[in-house]
């Protein structure tokens, strides 16, 4: 360990002008290193519960359904990937921010010399990351256990990450704008809100009818319809209503959540 | 007018109504590219307050804030661009070494790879750091965290490096690595803007100061002269504590 250091390191003088401010994909991969690597610890465990979650979201919701038989097991199936998007950008999210300002990295990492949005895209790829071995092995769980059929369509990739984003954003925004234990609070609602309120994993038809108009407001539907469409897009068109609503809430919480990130109180 | 730092009639308040504080009321300073200019004053002056705004953090009430000639109010990204910070509170960096934390802000401020290497290891030199070089953050002492944060600061410097109490809880050994470390920035072309309690030890490599009260500059100027205008013939920091006092007492 010493020995490595004995490199007798000549006094290097600084440049007094720093240079030009690091390219941008340069800085987000740096910033993803400096998040990997804090959370080094705690990744593989957040891997597992997000492994976790997708088997609880396809074989455990299989349970409480009874008769999996047909479209129920098609929606769980393709549910399953839009119920972890949205945990982590509603429920992770606002837990890691709202950490990171209680221990004060979070005001210092704005001191650096890096455009806002930078910060979010860095996060996000981080718990995608994160997120993703769960996907995966949700979707594949819930192929084999209820015998269905995936047609992929080619946008299913981009949806998905308009998804993330408008999740993570909202996530970030909230985790930004209210301090840090209310942050934390919320998040708990979100979880039994999208796991149980909301017609990701059954179709809408069996809310009540105000929670139904609600949701035709509210992302998460959109969010169900556009992932459920491009698993399944044999079985399942995406109303244009979904993406309308979906690419409006993201442009208001991308903006939001960069607008929080730059506040100056 | 190489003034690397400007600020001019600078007003902050918090709160409102008879809770209001004005955290800064007028504050008017300057600092020079290869200066170490303190800011003193105790705690509740308003020296963080002014530190946050010049970096973009807190938006002032009123007044100016010129960094390298640039409006730091109306731009503050381009003044953390020209600007480095060494925040009061310790910069968790748990699961980082010390080494790798430095070196990887070091390329997030624009560094050039190579130089941000070589730059890296000799402030772990410098700060006599390398037995805790590659050893986990959670690992090492607060002191050694301090030392680390400095050189997170000092690795790419800006134009204007901002210092908020660098020395606290680092042994006196290494503490005198730092000020040296800290006055070779200045004498490298930086301003240096040094927030610390630590008056006695910091007298020897500052070049001015500026001492804040509730919010007002109550005293500025080099060393020798705030001396011998407020406790001739004593130290810099038995002035210091004459002044401060005289305004608690105009205050009281």
């Amino acid at each position: 360990m010493k020995e490595s250091l004995t490199l007798a390191a000549p006094t290097v003088t600084p440049p007094v002008t720093p240079p030009r401010t690091a390219n941008a994909w340069t800085q987000v991969g740096l910033l993803m290193r400096w998040q990997l690597l804090r959370a080094a610890q705690a990744v593989p465990l957040l891997v597992v519960v997000q492994l976790l979650l997708a088997v609880a979201t396809v074989i455990g919701y299989g349970f409480l359904v009874g008769d999996t038989a047909g479209p129920a097991g098609l929606y769980l199936t393709t549910g399953a990937p839009t119920i972890s998007l949205v945990m982590i950008g509603l429920v992770m999210t606002p837990q890691w921010v709202a950490q990171s300002r209680t221990e004060g990295s979070l005001d210092w990492m704005r001191t650096l010399p890096v455009a806002r949005p930078l910060f979010l895209i860095a996060d996000l790829a981080v718990w995608t990351m994160i997120a993703l071995p769960g996907l995966v092995v949700g979707l594949l769980l819930g192929a084999a256990r209820f015998d269905v059929t995936l047609s992929l369509r080619w946008w299913i990739v981009p949806g998905a990450l308009l998804v993330s984003l408008t999740a993570a954003s909202i996530g970030y925004g909230i985790a930004n704008l209210f301090a840090p234990p209310v942050a934390q609070i919320l998040s708990q609602v979100f979880v039994f809100v999208v796991m149980l309120f909301s017609p990701i994993s059954f179709p809408a038809q069996r809310l009540p009818q105000w929670a139904q108009t609600l949701h035709h407001w509210l992302p998460f539907e959109p969010m169900a319809q556009i992932v459920r469409g491009g698993l399944a897009g044999d079985v399942f068109s995406v109303p244009v209503r979904a993406w309308l609503v979906l690419a409006a809430w993201c442009v208001i919480s991308v903006g939001g959540a960069v607008w929080a990130l730059g506040r100056r109180p | 007018m190489d003034d690397v730092l400007r600020v001019d009639d600078l007003h902050k308040s918090f709160g409102k109504g008879h809770q209001v504080v004005h955290a800064n009321a007028g504050v008017s300073m300057e600092a020079r590219a290869g200066q170490v200019v303190a800011l003193l004053g105790h705690n509740g002056a308003g020296k963080t307050t002014l530190v946050n705004q010049i970096v973009g953090l807190m938006r002032p009430d009123g007044g100016e804030i010129r960094v390298a000639g640039v409006d730091a109010v109306a731009s503050p990204a381009m003044a953390r661009r020209l600007c480095s910070v060494q925040a009061q509170a310790n910069v968790p960096i748990s699961g980082l070494t010390p080494l790798r934390a430095i070196e990887l802000v070091g390329r997030i401020r624009g560094g050039d790879r190579r130089l941000v290497r070589a730059r890296a290891a000799s402030l772990i030199e410098g700060l006599a750091l390398a037995p805790w070089a590659r050893t986990k953050a959670e690992k090492v002492s607060g002191g050694v965290a301090r030392l680390t944060a400095f050189a997170m600061c000092a690795v790419v410097p800006g134009r204007l490096v901002i210092l908020d109490e660098p020395t606290n809880d680092v042994d006196p050994v290494r503490r005198r690595l730092l000020w040296t470390q800290i006055r070779r920035l200045a004498d490298d072309g930086a301003a240096v803007l040094l927030v610390t309690h630590n008056v006695a030890e910091a007298a020897s490599i500052i070049d001015r100061l500026v001492v804040l009260d509730r919010g007002r500059v109550i005293a500025a100027g080099t060393p020798a002269g705030v001396v011998a205008e407020h406790a001739p013939g004593a130290s810099l920091e038995d002035a210091y504590i004459a002044l401060v006092g005289e305004a608690e007492e105009a205050a009281a």
